[in-house]
């Protein structure tokens, strides 16, 4: 039986797929088409997922570098060393850094780790803001920090919204999804200023300047307001404060918002129709790189509540990871702001809870982001990374003065080369773990191979240093963490490994009242009611606006891809993904900037033309690349660092990945 | 024609399990996927299953295979090069006659013409084929249209059709039928031919019934297609619709286009690996000097559907490229598998409107 049942590890769509095992190697891949979400499907990265894992790069023994030079250990010397080492340093003054690709397992015992035995806060992911934001936004507005509507009602919506991002390429089997049910007679709207291959399958595609998103979503509620399209009814009995938001849309005028987002006033007022008239909707906007800031994920859940959508079966408002696992690893609280099962770290109760589960004191001091620790000379002394790329290389001087870096991999990549002590790890086929995809779906990833001798997974590792340290931690499994999560994490109370061998994934909430997990959100249930998110109306920063155009006139966004993703260090790794990647920089080997076919011909630019982009800290050259699919007054750069982007967007890549509603402002020069 | 009781058709599997590897479809527990899989557990194998999701191409033609190994010797100044050969004998059992057809696809285009490719040569040698007549179409199955169905015609050492509580037998070579004679089976008399001919004449009229996922009028998809007289537009809406995956080449029992990749070993070794390819990729056709006569996406969706339905290309293979499984219309996101593509081709024809 050499094809296993398994959790594409790539997106946080989370497909089903069979990886074909011959030997002890892993030689194919191919759907699973019982799956519930995927159905079958896969997409050019997940059909290449065996690709990536032939590869030589892999860590196979720990290592120490003495003088400069890695040396091969056992793993007790290692854990010796970082148990001594950071003996040294106080627990503020250490940061962790998780990986979202992880297991939920795996990151729970990291957020333990980093809490309970070195005590600090600064725990976190790097470039998913996004979540962090979309969490937040959701936990204030509804008390659910995730999707509120499910996907397996997708196909006979009425009405969905895409916000931002390009799905088909970041979550391409949910844009699927969105494909089918629009096929089946959803009406299909796509908000976005390029004009993605989403936008090309939807019926109406608005096209906002860049970082006006939240302003024609202000305008779209004033127009359901004012139109009275609204359920009267729905909103005195869920929510919270809807008189309120009413009267203070007030401020929202509507030839402004046209006048701001170049949307016509009539497209604006349909849009809205629509979305008043329809029985069952959803929004959908991508977390992660590509994300939207958090005043316009509070505009769309004002929106969507206005128009009486979160709260009901058949509709709701969906955020989308990136990342296999981010949901996961949020829900398990590696965070500097949330606590496992998103317990604020103000709530003190909260803290006192913690201790006495895990039988040990807790440092409340507030945690920090590892962009925050390394942006600071003086904040850290010592890093713990988990299988991280090339992001935070930026931070490269100031991690070569750290006292230590330990490195947890299975892969050797540039940054594991900037570590102290490096233990590798397990590959996500070599063992169990459990992995959250985007629509709270926990699913059980089981070995499938073995690991290369003495290559141990992270729990393991974890386990094996917390002892070092004095803490008795007694895991022999992936499942014993399982078991703790759900005696802690009330979403995730009902998980066993049992359950979920027997099954394709369970749905979060999942606890005594919902044993079989939980579709979608219900305003009935949720015991508490709906709060718009006060989100103002910020006119005065348009003056700001107007200043800078005069000097950069152009808005650079930067956006992701299919084959460019996750800073390729994961592509370089396959075959067929990494020559789509090569054919596309044999053509711009320094790199590409797009730029509308009406801005090219205003200022005289040809394909492939030498032009300096410079911004108010820093330019690059690169060459033009015309493109229909960008609005005239905007420029687009592809996210894929190394190759294509060097000093500059190293340097402006903290703003812009934040989201992409953030753009830099820039003009262009021509070259010679 | 021979008669085989249930009891008689284990024992057979058992005795070639002796010879052969045996592949043939069993059910993932959790999941019910049908898969074609190598079987550990011959209690595993169904054969009423429904047809797999996955086509036995990758028996022959792997997702990804090492097909030789290089090693340069500085000291020698030598290079020494091994060719990995898999001579192991595999029996599949169950064959559906599409994906029978389909491998017959495979050996014209692998075996059939100038160069005979060695690696598939060597998988393909020592092969047992047991085909299986289905009796009802599966709903996404379109074999009628596309004349690989619902029985196998050729290409079988042994053909099974289920009839009440055994299965009539057919021998489609010596090895078959030596099986046969090992066996004693008895000869199942002159109205069995008569039976099977009610069987599969059943089978194809309860298409209607059963098969209702697609419809496909191949034929006059092939005359358009040859013709060339297929609007650009059409391709372009097509091509809106493609997310570029390559899963129609995939999970296609007829598609045989390949890459090869040299992977350097951490042992200082070459591995020369042939892997799956896929013309809906820009870098499939991308040449030297930055030229790829089919960059747009909906010029590539176009060779797909021309390599699959054209009448030289139907010349090459003796037949349409297309077997009527249905599976390129399940796996793909953007709803273009081949029986809609062939809808809107007819669409123009008839001036039906679109969507």
């Amino acid at each position: 039986m050499p094809y296993y049942r398994g959790i594409c590890n790539f997106c946080g769509t989370g497909c089903g797929h069979l990886l074909r095992v011959e030997g002890n190697r892993v030689r194919g891949v191919y759907p699973l088409s019982g799956h519930p979400l995927s159905r079958g499907r896969l997409c050019v990265r997940g059909w290449h997922i065996h690709e990536l894992l032939q590869t030589e790069d892999r860590i196979n023994q720990p290592l120490i570098k003495d003088q400069g030079c890695f040396r091969q250990v056992s793993l007790e010397t290692a854990i010796d060393f970082v148990a001594r080492k950071i003996k040294n340093i106080s627990g503020r003054e250490v940061a962790f850094l998780g990986s979202p690709r992880a297991s939920n397992e795996e990151n729970y015992l990291l957020g333990k780790f980093a809490r309970s035995v070195i005590k600090t806060n600064n725990l976190s992911l790097s470039s998913d803001a996004g979540q962090e934001e979309s969490a937040r936004v959701l936990l204030e507005g509804c008390g659910w920090p995730a999707m509120t509507g499910s996907l397996a009602e997708l196909r006979q919506a009425d009405f969905i919204l895409v916000v931002g991002g390009d799905l088909t390429k970041q979550n391409p089997i949910i844009a699927s999804e969105i494909h089918y049910a629009h096929r089946a007679g959803a009406f299909l709207a796509t908000i976005s200023p390029r004009k993605t291959q989403m936008a090309r399958l939807s019926q109406v595609h608005l096209r906002p300047r860049p970082g006006t998103i939240f302003y024609l979503l202000q305008g779209l509620a004033r127009v359901l307001a004012d139109d009275r399209k609204i359920d009267l009814d729905y909103l005195s009995r869920f929510t919270a404060n809807s008189q309120s938001f009413i009267d203070g849309l007030k401020l929202v005028e509507i030839d402004k918002v046209v006048e701001i987002t170049g949307i016509e006033k009539e497209q604006i007022v349909r849009l809205a129709g629509q979305l008043a008239e329809s029985d069952s909707a959803y929004a959908f906007y991508p977390t992660g790189v590509q994300s939207l800031d958090s005043r316009t994920m509070a505009a769309l859940f004002n929106l969507f509540l206005l128009a009486g959508k979160i709260g009901r079966r058949g509709s709701g408002l969906n955020p989308v990871t990136g990342v296999s696992n981010l949901l996961g690893s949020y829900d398990l609280g590696v965070s500097p702001v949330f606590l496992p099962g998103y317990a604020a770290v103000t709530d003190e109760q909260a803290w006192e809870k913690l201790e006495n589960f895990w039988r040990v004191r807790l440092d409340r001091w507030p945690g920090r982001n590892v962009d925050a620790c390394l942006s600071d000379q003086e904040a850290i002394k010592a890093l713990f990374i988990v299988d991280h790329d090339e992001e935070i290389i930026r931070h490269v001087n100031r991690i070569n003065q750290l006292d230590l870096v330990v490195y947890f991999g299975a892969y050797h990549n540039s940054f594991a080369s900037l570590a102290d002590v490096i233990f590798p790890r397990t590959s996500y086929v070599e063992g169990d773990g459990t992995y959250t995809n985007s629509e709270r779906r926990v699913q059980l990833a089981q070995k499938k191979i073995d690991p290369p001798a003495g290559v141990r997974p992270l729990w393991e590792i974890l386990t094996a240093l917390a002892r070092a340290l004095g803490h008795n931690w007694n895991y022999h499994s992936a499942e014993d963490i399982m078991s703790e999560i759900s005696q802690l994490v009330p979403y995730y109370s009902g998980l066993t490994y049992e359950k979920l061998t027997t099954r394709l994934g369970l749905k979060w909430p999942c606890d005594d009242l919902h044993p079989e997990g939980t579709d979608c959100l219900l305003a009935e249930d949720a015991g508490r009611r709906f709060q718009f998110i006060p989100a103002g109306w910020p006119g005065q920063s348009l003056a700001y606006d107007q200043e800078i155009q005069k000097d950069f006139p152009f808005k650079l966004v930067v956006g992701r891809s299919n084959y460019f993703w996750h800073q390729n260090s994961v592509m370089k790794r396959t075959f067929i993904p990494k020559r789509e990647y090569n054919a596309l920089l044999l053509l711009y080997p320094r790199g590409f900037v797009e730029i509308s076919e009406e801005d090219a011909r205003r200022l005289g630019l040809r394909e492939k033309q030498l032009v300096r982009v410079v911004a108010e800290s820093a330019e690059v050259r690169l060459a033009v690349r015309i493109s229909r699919d960008i609005l005239s007054g905007m420029l687009y750069i592809p996210y894929f660092i190394d190759e294509m982007i060097p000093e500059f967007l190293h340097r402006q890549v903290v703003d812009l990945e934040k989201n992409e509603e953030f753009f830099l402002p820039v003009r262009l020069e021509k070259v010679g | 024609m021979y008669w085989l009781t249930s009891e008689q058709l284990e024992l057979l599997i058992k005795k070639l399990g002796e010879e052969y590897k045996i592949f043939g479809p069993r059910h993932d527990r959790v999941s019910g996927e049908v898969i074609f899989d190598h079987l550990t557990d011959l209690s595993e194998l169904d054969l009423q299953a429904a047809i797999p999701y996955n086509p036995p191409r990758f028996i022959l033609f792997p997702h990804l295979e090492e097909i030789l190994k290089y090693r340069y010797e500085p000291e020698t100044k030598q290079a020494r090069i091994e060719q990995l050969n898999l001579l192991e004998p595999k029996a599949l059992i169950g064959l559906r006659s599409c994906d029978l057809t389909g491998l017959l696809c495979l050996d014209r285009f692998f075996l059939g013409q100038e160069f005979v490719d060695e690696f598939y040569l060597a998988h393909r040698k020592k092969l047992f084929i047991i085909s299986n007549t289905c009796l009802r179409p599966f709903p996404q199955c379109f074999c009628v249209c596309t004349d690989s169905g619902p029985a196998a015609k050729e290409g079988f050492d042994l053909d099974l059709t289920l009839a009440g509580r055994g299965y009539l037998v057919e021998a489609g070579s010596k090895k078959g039928q030596a099986l046969i004679d090992e066996f004693k089976l008895p000869e199942a008399g002159p109205e069995a031919s008569v039976l099977k001919k009610k069987i599969i004449d059943d089978s194809v009229s309860s298409f209607d019934r059963w098969a209702l996922e697609n419809k496909a009028w191949i034929s006059r998809a092939t005359n358009r297609l040859t013709t060339g007289f297929i609007k650009p537009e059409v391709w372009e809406y097509i091509g809106n619709q493609c997310f570029e995956c390559g899963a129609c080449s995939f999970v296609c029992p007829t598609c045989s286009c390949f890459n090869i990749e040299e992977a350097n070993q951490e042992s200082g070794e070459t591995n020369r690996l042939r892997t799956w390819d896929s013309c809906s990729f820009e870098g499939y056709t991308k040449m030297a000097g930055d030229n790829n006569p089919r960059k747009p996406v909906e010029d590539r969706r176009n060779k797909r559907f021309f390599c699959k339905l054209s009448y030289s290309q139907s010349k090459k293979y003796l037949r349409p490229g297309c077997v009527g499984c249905g599976r390129c219309a399940r796996v793909c996101p953007g709803d273009i598998g081949l029986p809609n593509v062939v809808t809107y081709i007819r669409r123009e024809i008839t001036g039906e409107a679109g969507e």
